[in-house]
């Protein structure tokens, strides 16, 4: 009789083990991830954004992206990241306008137990999970370099960055200044901190041109300065004798290249970016962050006339997905 | 009887089940193992035709379009024979219809770019590089060609993803070739909607690996997904299927391009087999219970019946007096082995009472056989004395004695009766030591103290007298004082206890053992052996008689019996 009533006690408890897997749910739930860029405008967070839809399509995540009309307004985006915060995100992808003042906002998003992924520009925040983006140092290095390989006798260069207080731009500036200032035959004339607008950096970089005729290197740290400064050189009929050195891809940065004005491309992977961004907020909503690098070094290529239509460049340097703009 | 060997068998309930469990439990577990292995490779076979048939369908749709484009590039090439006006008026109507045609390009037999139709656009001054046109690979293939997915470049600002598909001209025109450049929107809309299970997907590649098509191209080119195109473009058309992967490559008919469809196993099939797998344990569990309840069921049909017999056995060695069979229920095996033990009991309890019954009879006719061989003895013994009392003219006390002697003898018959009330067994008793205490000329006194509540119980004949004639003659007839006798009736709870009490010499324990066993043949008149029998026989071993005996002081004769009333013993 005792033998019969184990018995009973391993078939209900066989039983009950299968039904446990059997109602063990295969759906989960949708999370909601929020997108919160630097600027809705250029090429380069067209890019990054056509990514993260990417990754939010395959890994189901509800999306919404933000951000910005001007990339300086970093209170605009601490509103955001609010706003997105109480609309229920449960990660934030975020590109800090601002190093330092975007800080407390993030900070205050994590206390919420919102999950946090910096891509492009990093925020000092110890909440942030991740950074995924560019190593910034060693693209500004990558600038100088390609300025120094191509360019014979003194360089004197001419900085045109974006925002004094974005983390990128600097980083990538101070890369770029190191590896003139180890090369012994190049010096830094002038640096503007213009708007990452392309108007205001073509007149800006004008100006700046006008000051300092000597200046034989341009240098442009992001996409919107990138064409404000190849739109200056061509409009002061410079392309001979400035050697620009841009960031990212742009048609008109592209046009650029293969008409003189712009000399070179520093070219990030804005696609990866949005792609890795929400994926990572994805897995650390799931439960898989304990996998993430604390830093995510999305490749960088130096695009200039020889190789811009080889494979790899042309891979880089133009979205396979055509976008209405 | 006690003192049984514990058992150390198992119980037919846990041999039954066991073995039935068992047995169930292995032939489940190889039907399932065979079932699911069978399941499994059926599944994988099956998702591998469905990738088959989807990637043929695309082939299908891709060849056809092709097939299309073709025909749309002999369109191009007749209307390239036409006047410049109507060639031009041809062209843009073809272009406005083909909305996935960026551009038609024809070039000189040098490679030099001679006109280009786009709608809505002009090519740039200056082209830096035309990557619609390769002049080596055009002088090299003999008809139209496709060439690997590149950028537009021809114009300024618009840089959209193309594959070129050049041909030549016939002899005689300006122009050598001519060249369509094909956007990715029809191919990307036959192709992106292909799925495959939940994650599958279809790309197209060429004969030499490069991607033409994939649904997530631009992750690829990120850098973020890749595809093993090198081992895929080694391998001919047909399905293989690895762990986790099911590729599906086949060739489009009349290109170079391949259609590849990727499938995963875990989704197509495992999701399948782990249902089934699910789904055989959950039967596996069922029929495991129904086999348990079974085997307990059988068991308990053939185990309880069987049980109850043990039972009945048992109590049936503890005490057999008291038996009654109650028949067993079961199966027809049971109710036989049930029915013969019944039966037995039956026999079992007739010889035990026909056994009993002859004890009763050998010590009846031993008693009879006794008392005939006693009393002509006692008899002439006690007229010698009666003759003795009329010589010497004490006439009332002959009559005593005669009366005496009468009761004694009225009684020792009693009508055949073994049990009697124990008053007469009293007055007898009384009778034997009167004509005693005349013989041995008051020697001895005697007294009687009878609980008159014990008078109408019943008890064996000559009972007494044996034991009282043991006192006379063996503690009181070697004293040179006066001895005495007392005899006791006592009730003590359910028995009556007889106490026979003399103050004579008294015995040693090996007199007491002696008097115990001897029968009756070495002296004359009932042994006390023969009275213990007696009570034995009748009341069971509980009851009988004790001597307790200390020299120079005394015996102690005790007897216990049951207390017996008319009716309760007259059919033994």
């Amino acid at each position: 009789m005792k033998q019969n009533k184990l018995a009973a006690v391993c078939a209900a408890l066989a039983l009950t083990c299968l039904c446990g897997c059997a109602s063990e749910p295969v759906t989960s739930t949708q999370h909601s991830v929020a997108l919160v860029a630097k600027s809705t405008e250029t090429e380069f967070w067209l890019s990054v954004f056509a990514g993260a839809e990417a990754a939010a399509t395959e890994y189901n995540v509800k999306l919404s992206i933000l951000g910005p009309e001007t990339e300086e307004d970093y209170e605009t985006q601490n509103q955001m990241v609010a706003q997105a915060v109480q609309e229920g995100a449960e990660a934030l992808v975020f590109s800090a306008i601002d190093y330092e003042n975007n800080a407390a906002a993030i900070d205050a998003a994590s206390s919420k137990g919102v999950k946090i992924v910096a891509i492009d520009s990093n925020v000092d925040s110890e909440a942030v999970s991740t950074y995924i983006g560019t190593d910034n140092y060693a693209a500004g290095q990558m600038a100088a370099q390609a300025a120094l390989d191509r360019v014979e006798g003194e360089l004197k260069v001419g900085i045109v960055n974006y925002d004094i207080s974005s983390a990128n731009g600097q980083e990538r500036e101070w890369g770029a200044v190191d590896t003139f200032t180890a090369s012994g035959r190049a010096e830094v004339t002038a640096v503007i901190n213009t708007l990452a607008e392309a108007r205001q950096a073509c007149d800006d970089t004008a100006a700046m041109l006008r000051d300092h005729p000597e200046i034989n290197v341009l240098l442009a740290f992001n996409e919107p300065t990138s064409v404000g400064a190849a739109d200056a050189v061509e409009m002061l009929d410079a392309a001979d004798r400035i050697f620009l050195v841009g960031f990212d891809s742009n048609v008109v940065t592209v046009d650029g290249l293969q008409e003189g004005s712009v000399d070179a491309l520093i070219v990030q992977n804005p696609y990866a970016m949005g792609y890795l961004g929400v994926e990572s907020a994805y897995k650390l909503l799931s439960g898989q962050g304990s996998g993430l690098d604390r830093t995510v070094d999305t490749s960088t290529q130096i695009v200039d006339r020889n190789n811009m239509f080889t494979m790899d460049s042309q891979k880089a340097l133009f979205a396979f997905e055509q976008r209405e703009n | 009887m006690k003192n049984r060997c514990p058992h150390t068998g198992l119980r037919i309930t846990t041999i039954l089940v066991s073995m039935v469990v068992g047995v169930v439990a292995i032939i489940l577990c190889c039907c399932i193992f065979l079932f699911l292995d069978r399941y499994r490779s059926a599944m994988v076979q099956s998702a591998q035709t469905s990738s088959a048939q989807a990637v043929s369908q695309v082939s299908n749709t891709v060849g056809n379009y092709l097939m299309d484009m073709d025909q749309a590039m002999q369109l191009v090439k007749q209307s390239l024979l036409e006047s410049t006006d109507s060639r031009d008026e041809l062209l843009s109507a073809f272009l406005k219809f083909r909305p996935d045609v960026v551009a038609v390009t024809s070039y000189t037999s040098d490679g030099t770019l001679l006109d280009c139709w786009s709608p809505g656009r002009e090519p740039k001054e200056h082209i830096f590089r035309n990557l619609s046109f390769d002049l080596d690979r055009a002088r090299t293939s003999d008809g139209a060609f496709m060439t690997a997915p590149h950028v537009e470049t021809l114009f300024e600002e618009y840089y959209p993803w193309v594959v070129t598909l050049t041909a030549p001209l016939a002899d005689g025109t300006e122009a050598a070739w001519v060249s369509l450049d094909l956007s990715f929107a029809s191919i990307s809309s036959y192709i992106n909607n292909v799925g495959i299970g939940q994650r599958g997907y279809c790309f197209l590649m060429d004969t030499d690996g490069n991607i033409i098509y994939h649904p997530q191209q631009q992750l690829i080119y990120s850098g973020i997904k890749s595809e093993d195109t090198a081992a895929l473009a080694a391998l001919a058309d047909g399905a293989y299927a690895d762990d986790t992967v099911i590729y599906c490559v086949t060739s489009i008919e009349g290109s170079d391009w391949r259609v590849v469809g990727v499938s995963y196993v875990d989704e197509l099939v495992n999701r399948n087999v782990t249902e089934m797998i699910r789904l055989s344990f959950l039967l596996a569990i069922v029929v495991l219970a129904a086999a348990l309840l079974t085997s307990w069921l059988l068991s308990q049909l053939l185990g309880r019946p069987l049980r109850g017999l043990a039972d009945a056995m048992e109590s049936f060695e503890t005490d057999a007096d008291h038996f009654t069979y109650r028949p067993v229920g079961g199966t027809r095996e049971v109710q036989e082995l049930s029915d013969s033990f019944g039966h037995m009991v039956v026999r079992i309890q007739e010889l035990m009472t026909t056994v009993r019954e002859e004890e009763v009879n050998l010590r009846k006719t031993e008693l009879k056989a006794l008392q005939a061989q006693i009393n002509p003895h006692f008899l002439y013994n006690t007229l010698d004395s009666i003759a003795w009392m009329c010589e010497q003219g004490r006439n009332a006390d002959a009559v005593k004695m005669v009366h005496a002697l009468a009761r004694l003898f009225r009684i020792s018959i009693s009508k055949g009766h073994e049990l009697i009330p124990i008053a007469k067994e009293i007055e007898h008793a009384e009778s034997y030591l009167q004509i005693q205490k005349y013989r041995y000329k008051n020697q001895f006194t005697y007294a009687f103290d009878v609980d008159p509540a014990c008078l109408d119980y019943l008890c064996n004949k000559i009972t007494l007298q044996p034991i009282i004639e043991n006192a006379i003659n063996h503690g009181l007839d070697l004293m040179v004082e006066e001895g005495h006798i007392d005899v006791q009736v006592k009730q003590d709870g359910d028995d009556i206890v007889f106490r026979v009490q003399d103050n004579g010499v008294g015995m040693s324990a090996e007199q007491i053992e002696a008097i115990m066993q001897r029968g009756p043949k070495d002296r004359t008149g009932i042994g006390i052996k023969n009275v213990n029998d007696r009570l034995k026989i009748y009341f069971g071993k509980n009851y009988g008689l004790h001597i307790s005996s200390e020299p120079d002081v005394g015996t102690c004769v005790e007897i216990r019996m049951p207390k017996v009333r008319e009716g309760d013993h007259e059919t033994k």
